[in-house]
């Protein structure tokens, strides 16, 4: 639960740079590692290359370790589950190695960890975009960072991954966009790289009072969008009498309390300063964004009542150049600006240069003055939006609110495709990508829109600093949205109350346009106060659930889920979400290079197993390596890619074993199996 | 005037102690992998070692071990305990708002230990060997083994879950000095004081037996003083002197067992922004509680030392 893995769309900011040999020596290099591995790094991987310098003979049964974090016991049960069915072919003696969590991070950060020649297993949370589930695993960009641990650095591959998402093509056509994320899923499911095991879901447990409920895959929306979505007609409110089995939308009532009991403190409610997944479940109450989503992660404007893109042009990170600055770089990769970095030019190497040449927001600026940017997408706002204070939102609030997300705790995810936001008049405002991009929609308008007052009140007064928007610097947060904070307790309690103003109330819900839903729709939450209280400790997050002091929950142990769901008094709210664990067998090391290994190794995966016996069935097998939730954006046809891949993830300890003799065979290995 | 001079010098080792104590602690912090910055960047894909360079070179991560105490250290003598990294707050402010909190749960359990413990002692002792002893015996060991989380589990389990007579949750929207809270105060309480109760009745019982056996007791029983003001007027006195050591250094434990009750009952103290500071490797607020932790538990055993001359005026100290 403490483990922070995130994971919210976009790539590497090196994404477009051409690939091959040398590009990914200097990938390598970046990442703080000498030249003592340049064995490795090049070519596929699926070659027969001798990758590893170890001159260690291959021989059969095979000494393997599996490594993970400790602190997650049930990805540690899971591991030795792995580890049992490979010792069962007999070809394999495998000892299983834990972690503490930091000391694990660090370990396959490493980028030498893939020669190490470990089978690391990782949990990481993806999101809707589909990249989320094979880039951060796959791209010669990340390793030595988040989480290509083995090494894999095949060029075909990044070409693959980037073209799904960059370029003035696939940025405008999503269905060539799921065409290729399909010919990645079956590239991946032949070349093994990964073994997704898999998909977790979220969790919602709650009493007979709360109706109308439905979970998000993604803790951080739960509330907000559970309490009101007009996406997927949406609605929760309160009633002590009714059961909530049997009632919908026409019974809706207003008023009521709900009391929730969450998992953590929040680090902050200021947005751009806090990165934990509590912080941002208290502020969605609060603050809201140009655009809403639905369960399938379709994008639907919101504060701005329509958005067009209205520009998409051939630019790649490198076209900045002539507007960079140059500035100093230490031995490390600190580079020595206040300023924002927007853009790093793709040549150059914090880590290995002095001196590298950047874009901040002033250049960004002028760049996109002179035409010079690779997307610009139009957001028209709604007027008479009001703030909290009575403020009226304008392009203005918007602008700014980018400007306040500089430099801050989410600078990296946000300026990784953020190129400069301009107010084209009172209510228009365009954002600028710095790429074509076909996350675009979703990943530029990222931002919580903040009320001209607190950020005046913070750029005047000395005695307050950016991330001070919190009631702990007795700066109460101001939004647009729903609720409105009363009164915060650190480590205690929140207290909403609902926002008498709000303005999709005072416009009503069908003047959406996109809305298509029931008359009887509400025009805006019904719930008039939320109480939040925070409760880390699981156990006692359950029992003040059953002792009636909280109406709802989520984030509890799979254990107790069963009880609860076998309760009348309960009930639990299951949805398919993005976390998903995985290995990665050290492909860069004999005999792992041999791809029929690896296809063994994913055939010796009792994923079915593993979710009954270890996940209580609270997770899914992962039978490709994309979860529902990413399936409208990155497949064509789920049905049919599930079937042509899950034979290839299905346990098979038969084929396991036809496949590991032809590579004994065709290599020549000692084998005394 | 000896008593002065000695309570002065005791107030003046405070000083190399809390040193030591820093020294120790940065180190221990220092050594244990990872740092704030890994811990806010995690696996963020987002974050490539540049930005996580400059990151560490804006807090002064990046500097020598020694380097950064001397800093932490010369902030700290101007009385600037530094910032929490994950959320921008004074370090100070935030120990100051815990505080309370810790030292009302702590006080409770401390006072419900001794109000257990010195009468149970006392009956164990003058009962010694009969019925009473054994099971009052028992009673303790089993207090001293049964870990506190446990036992917090048990007790909410069934005086609130079962029973319904107390809340899970501290009534939080109540100021600390308010009459329900010292309700609700009872479970975390007993959790917190039930080891120290089980300890002090154990050191009560046996001091008490072996004062019993002194020859002052058969005198004054040959007297004819009525046995239970020989008991509570002479032996008790007497036998209060390893009792008090034993409370005051119990206090340690006491502070160490609120990091577990505190997370169990939900109670925000120090102990469990303690832990909250140790899982993000907040440097700053890992030191900050352990001098102020520090500090009360050499001043507890300040006050234990001159509570001896009190309880027995033949201690002098020179």
């Amino acid at each position: 639960m403490s483990e922070k893995s995130y994971f919210d769309g976009a790539t590497r900011r090196r994404t477009l740079q051409a690939m091959g040999a040398a590009s990914v020596v200097s990938v390598t290099g970046l990442a703080g590692c000498s030249d003592d591995d340049s064995g490795n790094g090049n070519g596929n991987g699926n070659g027969n290359g001798n990758g590893n310098g170890e001159p260690e003979e291959v021989s059969f049964p095979l000494e393997v370790q599996l490594e993970t974090n400790a602190d997650n016991s049930d990805r540690v049960e899971m591991v030795e589950l792995v580890a049992a069915s490979l010792e069962d072919t007999g070809y394999f003696e495998t000892n299983v190695e834990t972690f503490e969590f930091n000391d694990f991070v660090a370990r396959i950060l490493n980028p030498e960890y893939g020669d190490r020649g470990h089978i690391g297993c990782v949990g990481l949370s993806g999101t809707f975009n589909p990249e989320s589930f094979c880039n951060a695993l796959h791209h010669s960009g990340n390793i030595g960072q988040c989480c290509n641990m083995s090494g894999v650095s095949d060029p075909e591959l990044d070409d693959m991954m980037d073209s799904a998402r960059f370029g003035i093509e696939v940025s405008q056509d999503p269905d060539l966009r799921r065409e290729r994320y399909d010919e990645i899923w079956h590239y991946l499911a032949e070349e093994s790289y990964s073994s997704i095991a898999n998909f977790s879901v979220e969790d919602a447990i709650m009493n007979n009072s709360v109706h109308g409920f439905n979970g998000w895959p993604f803790n951080e929306g739960l509330l907000s969008f559970a309490l009101y979505s007009p996406t997927e007609n949406q609605v929760t409110w309160m009633d002590d009498d009714a059961d909530p089995r049997e009632t919908d939308l026409s019974d809706v009532q207003e008023g009521g309390t709900l009391r929730v009991g969450v998992v953590e403190n929040p680090d902050s409610f200021d947005p751009p300063y806090s990165s934990d997944t509590t912080s941002t479940f208290v502020q969605s109450l609060i603050f809201e964004q140009l655009v809403t989503s639905d369960l399938e992660g379709n994008v639907y404007p919101w504060l701005a009542e329509s958005y067009e893109i209205v520009d998409v042009q051939d630019v790649d990170r490198a076209d900045y150049e002539e507007y960079m600055i140059s500035v100093a770089a230490d031995e490390e990769g600190a580079i020595d600006t206040t300023e924002q970095i927007i853009v790093v030019h793709p040549d150059d190497d914090p880590v290995g240069d002095d001196e590298v040449r950047v874009l901040t927001p002033e250049e960004a600026a002028d760049a996109v003055a002179d035409g010079v940017f690779g997307m610009r997408i139009q957001y028209e706002l709604h007027e008479g939006v009001t703030f909290h204070n009575g403020e009226e939102l304008t392009a203005e609030n918007v602008v700014r609110s980018y400007e306040y997300y500089e430099n801050s705790n989410v600078s990296a995810q946000t300026f990784d495709s953020v190129l400069h936001a301009e107010a084209d008049d009172e209510y228009t405002v365009s954002v600028y990508a710095q790429v074509p991009d076909a996350e675009a929609e979703r990943e530029l308008p990222g931002v919580y829109i903040l009320s001209t007052e607190q950020l005046d009140e913070i750029e005047a007064d000395d005695d307050l600093d950016r991330g001070d928007i919190d009631p702990r610097e007795d700066l109460t947060p101001i939004g647009t949205g729903p609720y409105t904070l009363e009164e915060f307790s650190d480590q205690q309690f929140a207290e909403y109350e609902k926002y008498d103003d709000y303005w999709v109330e005072e416009m009503g819900v069908d003047t959406i346009p996109w809305f298509d839903g029931p008359a009887e729709f509400p025009d805006g939450p019904v719930i008039d106060e939320i109480e939040l209280e925070f409760i880390p400790d699981d156990a006692t997050r359950s029992g003040a659930l059953q002792n009636d002091e909280v109406d709802l929950t989520y984030g509890l142990a799979t254990a107790t889920l069963d009880d609860f769901d076998a309760s009348d008094d309960f009930i639990v709210d299951i949805v398919e979400a993005g976390a998903y664990d995985y290995f990665q067998t050290p492909l860069n090391v004999e005999p792992w290079d041999d791809k029929r290994l690896r296809q063994a190794f994913n055939h010796l995966i009792p994923r079915e197993v593993i979710v009954e016996e270890v996940f209580n069935g609270y997770r899914n097998p992962a039978w490709t390596d994309i979860p529902e939730l990413a399936r409208g954006l990155g497949t064509a046809d789920y049905d049919a890619l599930e079937a042509e891949i899950r034979p290839t993830n299905e346990y098979d300890p038969e084929r396991a074993v036809e496949l590991i003799e032809e590579v004994i065979a065709d290599h020549g290995y000692e084998s005394t199996v | 005037m000896s008593l002065h001079r000695f309570i002065l010098k005791r107030l003046l080792s405070i000083i190399p102690i809390l040193f030591g104590v820093s020294v120790i602690t940065f180190g221990l912090v220092y050594l244990t992998p990872g740092d704030p910055v890994d811990q806010m960047v995690a696996l963020n894909p987002h974050v490539s070692p540049s930005d996580e360079a400059t990151l560490r070179a804006q807090y002064g991560l990046d500097r020598p071990a020694w380097e950064q105490y001397l800093l932490w250290m010369s902030n700290v003598l101007t009385g600037d305990f530094g910032q929490v990294y994950s959320s921008g707050r004074d370090v100070s402010s935030v120990v100051l708002q815990r505080l309370p909190e810790t030292i009302v749960l702590g006080l409770f359990g401390w006072i419900f230990a001794l109000v257990i413990a010195i009468p149970a002692g006392i009956y164990a002792a003058v009962n010694k060997d009969q019925l009473g002893d054994t099971v009052s015996r028992f009673l303790a060991l089993s207090g001293i083994s049964i870990p506190n989380f446990w036992l917090g589990l048990m007790l909410i389990l069934i005086f609130s879950l079962i029973l319904g007579l107390f809340p899970v949750l501290p009534p939080s929207r109540e100021p600390l000095y308010h009459p329900r809270m010292l309700w609700y105060l009872l479970l975390p309480g007993v959790t917190i004081g039930t080891a120290a109760a089980a300890s002090i009745m154990r050191v009560m019982r046996t001091s008490m037996a072996e004062e019993l056996n002194k020859e002052y007791v058969t005198a004054a029983r040959a007297k004819g003083l009525p046995e239970r003001q020989i008991v509570l007027k002479h032996v008790l006195r007497n036998s209060l002197i390893s009792v008090v050591t034993l409370a005051a250094t119990l206090t340690a434990s006491i502070v160490a067992g609120s990091v577990v009750v505190e997370v169990v009952f939900n109670w925000p103290g120090l102990g469990r922004e303690f832990i909250m500071a140790i899982n993000g490797r907040e440097m700053n607020l890992i030191m900050a509680i352990t001098l102020f932790t520090g500090f009360f538990v050499i001043i507890a055993n300040l006050i234990a030392d001159i509570l001896y001359a009190v309880l027995d005026p033949r201690i002098r100290y020179e």
